[in-house]
């Protein structure tokens, strides 16, 4: 997914990211560089896709959370996410 | 006569304001010229769906909290109307006016919520190839969740709780469960959906 554009349901990442919001998303940034702490990437499990920011990367592995701490389903419920799952960087908000 | 003031690297001050407005409408350009590009690519992309959940997956859903919300929009609007028309209200019914807008505007973002709690985490692709008017019916009733909260307009009320009403039904046979409507015993009268 080069470019992309994703329509996003939920609120784990307000206030950042708000219920409904679009965003175009980029996989270029990561054929240069890895995902690093702080990136608001797309990525995929199972059948779905979701939103979330990485907080951390350990063994090729990246932890990643939503910005809503209080309300949000991410890493510590899906585990730790491959690089291969990620699909691409939120790299603009509409 | 213009008084020039020449700078160690031998550039006058106009030069020097000059080039940074220049460097300024560059930037404002590509800034202007990245816009229009974005908007070009985002009519072509078609839009995906990215959840940014917000519960945990524990299987608990249910289309009653949708329809309570829905006839205490009714109910609302009821009030409001009965408010409106009054020759002389009193401070306490100018009070009550504004509680029951307050009160309508919050159960009509609560229906938003639930049918998009219903719609995004519960109703899978199989729910809606089963049932072709599941998502015309959740759009009609978000439609009149909003309609309902600019207007006084006890029709779109009555016309969302049975949109819900239908939504419901289709929830309770994607479970096998046969559904009932019943009686709400409200003051708004009518009927809800259940199951046997």
């Amino acid at each position: 997914m080069l470019l992309a554009k994703f329509k996003i349901t939920g609120h784990s990442m307000e206030p950042n990211l708000f219920n409904n919001q679009t965003v175009l998303t980029s996989s270029i940034p990561f054929i240069f560089s890895k995902p690093k702490s702080g990136d608001v990437v797309v990525f995929k499990v199972d059948d779905r896709i979701y939103v979330k920011r990485v907080k951390e990367i350990k063994n090729q592995k990246f932890f990643l959370i939503g910005d809503n701490n209080r309300d949000s389903l991410d890493s510590k419920k899906i585990g730790w996410i491959s690089k291969q799952q990620i699909l691409g960087k939120v790299v603009y908000k509409f | 006569m213009e008084k020039i003031v020449i700078f160690g690297d031998g550039m006058s001050l106009k030069k020097i304001y000059d080039r940074k407005i220049d460097k300024m409408k560059i930037k404002i350009y590509l800034i202007l010229v990245m816009k229009i590009l974005i908007k070009i690519i985002s009519k072509i992309l078609p839009t995906l769906t990215a959840y940014a959940h917000c519960d945990i997956p524990c299987g608990i859903y249910d289309p009653h909290n949708a329809q309570i919300a829905a006839h205490t929009v009714l109910r609302m609007t009821q009030l409001i109307d009965e408010i409106g028309k009054m020759k002389n209200p009193t401070a306490e019914d100018r009070s009550k006016f504004v509680r029951c807008v307050r009160v309508k505007e919050d159960h009509g973002e609560l229906i938003e919520e639930e049918l998009g709690t219903l719609e995004n985490d519960y109703f899978k692709e199989e729910h809606y190839k089963k049932f072709p008017n599941l998502k015309k019916l959740i759009e009609k009733a978000v439609k009149l969740s909003i309609k309902t909260r600019q207007a006084i307009d006890m029709d779109g009320a009555q016309k969302m709780i049975d949109a819900i009403m239908q939504i419901a039904e289709i929830f309770y046979k994607t479970k096998n469960l046969i559904p009932v409507r019943i009686s709400s015993g409200y003051p708004t009268e009518g009927e809800i959906v259940s199951h046997k």
